[in-house]
């Protein structure tokens, strides 16, 4: 097997992704990827050197850099979205202006991280893009800003919504987020793991609860408005036994390769929330047995992936509509892909790797080097 | 906890859901299921409203062998009230000459809070059915349930996060001789759950429903105090099934059942999700088992320390 690119792997040395990205390499029989620190970028020491192809992964939760991201070494603090998002980006672009000056590639467009990280960017070009989202006040460069809670009850006043997801613009994997619905007589509800101690600093616990009435749920969205939020209709999702069910897809290269159904008895599916991993096949069972097609669902995520062709691999959060007859995209995220241990679908060409393994099979495509799977002439019946 | 599923068996039928039926080929014997008319609470705009499915239903079924309806979610059900859902299967019940059984509101968390599902007087639904055999609802707001008469009646159940004491007093003073099978989610107070063991007293005496066999109090707050009032009321003698489950029962309520007149003619007593210490399970266990009574002591609950010193206790259904 010929020698693939010579791989840079941006992300916590000690971390687990860039673990799983090593170990994909290895089992391809490649050498593994240098591994450059976020804390090295973050502090200006980044380097890289000619023919290099550098892979961006995520900072993780690591104390120092985080700190240094949006000044707060806490991981449990929800606050600092926006600091976080500034200083992030602005690292991305620079490692990759650094990155060019030597004369080494960068895997994805780091302009599209920049979109990926803000969620009322990604709903924006998801919509111009034709794929199915839920209704949103604050989509696109032209959205709505939501400066606290008065902002938000006149959002959704004008639209119509009664019920919406209020999630931190720049936030992941449920920080911040907030399931809120209203009706008439003034009821107020929210759905959040985000918690608020006495000096009024938020925190995420790993306790889904719920808040209700304007004054408690508007005090919640009042600390949350400074860091910029991204509203969007709360879709009642299809159910799976008891619980509520949505799944995470990765695409990459363009395909879907992996898929995981997550199932919560809240509407904040994230497994570290007490949701659970659901049956995919009963999944696909459920949305042919409504007349539809699973193809069809991995299609919608596929074209959600397309709107972000300069970068190779993303976490498309599906969200199928009650009764699975219809879906939408719920998030895209750039580093969607940590979901241990679980290999390729069938058909996906990514069958037996884990989405490490199946991003290593791309990279080599992309660069143009046979892979063990591609050698020879197709000759399989 | 909320409820998260939707009714898979009602009236021993499997449940089928009309639009999904409606896009297969063959329809199965309109008698053979139980047939579920959903539409969305949170409309998008393309979903069909309730009352354009049930014309569908109507005209696509043959209703004179429907024996049973489920009626999912209607639109904007957290501000419109079941009336006019009441009104259609009243309607109906030309057409809907075998009609056995009734559900109203099968409705998940996804589709609405069970305290935010808005229904109705819904005692006109018996007027209008007399071989109506079983009714179920779901949601206490704006429920109403004036003293009735209703020959045929075998089940009633009431699932709410907080039911109202003017229902509860309602169903008890009613006249349901055939009524085997009440099962009451009585909720919290925060939820409109003002009732008290009080207003069950034409229930509890045995002087109502000379047929109950089967007797859920369910999902209360004051679990405790139902117990008790429950451990010297006369009608349990007739029971062979009660269910005290989903609510806030701890050692103090259990010890007065135990305390109370024997229980061990049951067949079955169900006080799944409580807050039982292991010592009162085993006696529970111990006292009633030997006799053959099946005690159900699932889903154990903890009380919550909240750190300032206050302890939170919960039922089953609230929200």
């Amino acid at each position: 097997m010929t020698a693939g690119p010579r791989l840079v792997v941006v992300g916590d040395p000690a971390g687990r992704r860039v673990a799983f990205f090593q170990d994909a390499l290895r089992a391809a029989g490649l050498p593994g990827a240098r591994t450059v620190g976020w804390l090295d970028v973050l502090r200006g020491r980044a380097r890289f050197a000619a023919g290099e192809t550098v892979r961006v992964d995520s900072p993780g939760e690591v104390p120092e850099v985080d700190r240094l991201l949006r000044d707060t070494d806490d991981p449990a603090r929800v606050e600092g979205g926006r600091l976080w998002y500034e200083r992030f980006t602005a690292a991305v672009a620079g490692l990759a202006t650094e990155a060019r000056r030597a004369g080494a590639v960068l895997v994805d467009d780091p302009a599209e991280t920049a979109v990926l990280f803000d969620k009322r960017l990604t709903h924006g070009r998801l919509a111009a893009a034709g794929v199915p989202v839920p209704a949103s006040p604050t989509s696109g460069p032209g959205g709505a800003p939501v400066r606290g809670w008065d902002d938000l009850v006149a959002l959704m006043a004008a639209a119509g919504l009664r019920r919406v997801f209020v999630k931190p613009a720049h936030g992941s994997s449920a920080s911040g987020v907030l399931a809120l619905e209203t009706a008439g007589g003034d009821r107020v509800q929210a759905t959040t793991s985000v918690e608020r101690d006495g000096s009024g600093r938020l925190f995420n616990s790993l306790r889904v609860r719920r808040y209700t009435g304007a004054r408690e749920v508007g005090a919640l969205v009042d600390a949350l408005a400074p860091d910029g939020l991204h509203v969007e209709r709360w879709l009642p999702k299809a159910m799976q036994g008891d619980r509520a069910a949505d799944l995470r897809v990765v695409v990459t290269g363009g395909r879907a390769t992996h898929a995981v159904v997550r199932t919560s008895r809240t509407p904040l599916t994230n497994l570290h929330l007490g949701g659970a991993r659901g049956d995919l096949p009963a999944v696909r069972a459920a949305i042919a047995a409504a007349g539809g097609r699973w193809e069809d669902a991995l299609a919608v995520c596929e074209r959600a992936a397309a709107a972000f062709p300069g970068t190779r691999c993303v976490g498309v959060d599906l969200l199928p509509g009650a009764g699975w007859r219809r879906f939408a995209v719920g998030e895209v995220n750039a580093f969607g892909d940590l979901l241990p241990g679980l290999t390729g679908l069938p058909g996906s060409g990514a069958e037996g790797l884990d989405t490490y393994g199946a991003q290593v099979a791309d990279l080599l495509r992309a660069a143009g080097t046979p892979t063990s799977s591609t050698t020879g002439t197709s000759t399989a019946p | 906890m909320t409820i998260g599923a939707y009714l898979e068996e009602f009236h021993g039928l499997p449940v089928l859901d009309f639009a999904d039926a409606a896009s297969a080929d063959a329809l199965p014997d309109a008698a053979a299921v139980a047939w579920r008319v959903s539409g969305a609470t949170y409309r998008d705009g393309d979903d069909p409203e309730w009352g354009g499915l049930f014309e569908d239903f109507l005209k696509t079924v043959d209703t004179h062998r429907v024996r049973a309806i489920v009626v999912g979610g209607w639109e904007d059900a957290y501000d419109t009230s079941s009336a006019a859902i009441v009104t259609a299967l009243i309607a109906a019940n030309d057409r809907l000459t075998g009609l056995e059984a009734v559900f109203l509101g099968d409705m998940t968390v996804e589709d609405c809070e069970i305290s935010w599902i808005v229904q109705s007087d819904v005692t006109p639904l018996l007027a209008a059915y007399p071989a109506l055999r079983e009714l179920g609802v779901r949601g206490g707001s704006g429920l109403a349930f004036p003293s009735v008469r209703h020959a045929g009646l075998e089940t009633l159940v009431v699932e709410t996060g907080g039911l109202g004491a003017e229902v509860v007093r309602g169903i008890a003073g009613s006249d349901l001789p055939a009524l085997e099978r009440l099962e009451l989610w009585l909720g919290t107070d925060e939820y409109g759950g003002d009732s008290s063991p009080a207003d069950l007293a034409p229930l509890l005496s045995g002087e109502a429903f000379p047929a109950l066999r089967s007797l859920g109090l369910c999902n209360s707050v004051i679990e405790d105090q139902v117990a008790a009032a429950v451990a010297s009321a006369p009608v349990v003698a007739r029971l062979d099934r009660l269910d005290l489950s989903m609510g806030v029962l701890t050692d103090e309520g259990a010890a007065a059942l135990l305390d109370g007149q024997p229980l061990t003619h049951l067949r079955e007593l169900d006080l799944a999700h409580h807050y039982l210490s292991e010592a009162m399970r085993e006696r529970l266990t111990a006292a009633l088992a030997p006799h053959g009574v099946r005690v159900v002591l699932d889903d154990p609950q903890e009380p919550e320390d909240d750190g300032d010193g206050d302890v939170w206790r919960y039922v089953a259904v609230a929200e």
